[in-house]
């Protein structure tokens, strides 16, 4: 039987999101705007969401006056971003 | 991409992850600096050596020519923390890359420090640890020449027990060339 997809992760920005910061050690808001092609407050959005689920860390702080905003995947994220990777290949038949 | 918060298909979701994951790699070729920096700043001081030592009588103060290294450290530090701000994320291969050549400087730097007590032979010692940072970056970076260079770098710190000791100045002038500044050319050429 076909294991149900993360519908955390099933959502084309959110997946997007996790794709990026599975590659990096950190990354800006900014870079994940702009890697992500989506709005501040749609990406906002998104990220509050994944990290209610403990799938990522967001910590805000300053540089320079400027609020800068610095995402991370975590353990939890990591887990959830690979089981949703095995539940496509059974999806897939890879 | 209208709606990006609706659901995929299983195989649209495995194109984002790949697509997303290969922006997430970022311009390498920014390196280039580093070499062609530390490409220039190394032969000058190794064939400085040199020319005090044959053509002048100021030998005794031909190893001041490596103070050239300090501004040259203090250069890197900065550049290297404007690209982190620029970038907006951080890689793991970037931390290892960072990693590997702090671990080099942090192994070459007694050498040049201490000198005077090896009567400034120091390309025999350095130029082996400078052959693994530029070959092991070659790797990360995917890009052959910089191998080359290692390998240059190793046989050159090899030469270096063999040769005369004015001699190995030129010997690690020359390696800084092949090295480190035709790759790192090479990689800028490739960036534009």
């Amino acid at each position: 039987m076909l294991k149900e997809l993360d519908p955390l992760l099933h959502s084309q920005l959110r997946l997007g999101i996790m794709s990026l910061l599975m590659s990096v050690d950190s990354a800006e808001f900014t870079f994940l705007k702009e890697k992500t092609n989506s709005t501040a407050g749609n990406l906002s959005v998104q990220l509050d969401k994944l990290s209610e689920a403990g799938y990522i860390t967001v910590e805000k702080s300053f540089k320079g006056k400027k609020p800068l905003t610095t995402c991370m995947i975590t353990k939890q994220g990591l887990k959830a971003f690979e089981d949703y990777v095995n539940a496509l290949k059974g999806y897939i038949g890879t | 991409m209208e709606n990006k918060n609706q659901p995929l298909d299983p195989r649209q979701s495995l194109d984002l992850i790949a697509s997303m994951i290969s922006q997430a790699q970022g311009n390498m070729s920014s390196s280039s600096f580093y070499f062609l920096l530390w490409g220039w700043v190394i032969a000058f001081c190794n064939f400085g050596m040199y020319y005090f030592h044959k053509f002048t009588n100021y030998a005794a103060y031909a190893h001041y020519v490596w103070l050239l290294g300090i501004p040259a450290s203090i250069i890197t530090v900065i550049y290297s923390m404007r690209q982190e701000k620029s970038k907006g994320a951080i890689t793991h291969l970037d931390k290892i890359m960072m990693w590997l050549w702090i671990g080099m400087m942090i192994s070459i730097f007694p050498t040049w420090m201490f000198g005077d007590k090896i009567n400034w032979m120091v390309n025999a010692i350095v130029l082996m640890p400078i052959g693994t940072a530029t070959f092991v970056s070659g790797i990360v970076l995917r890009f052959k020449p910089l191998l080359v260079g290692g390998i240059i770098f190793w046989i050159s710190g090899v030469l270096c027990y063999i040769v005369s000791p004015l001699d190995q100045f030129i010997v690690g002038g020359v390696a800084m060339i092949l090295g480190y500044l035709v790759p790192g050319y090479m990689l800028r050429n490739k960036k534009q």
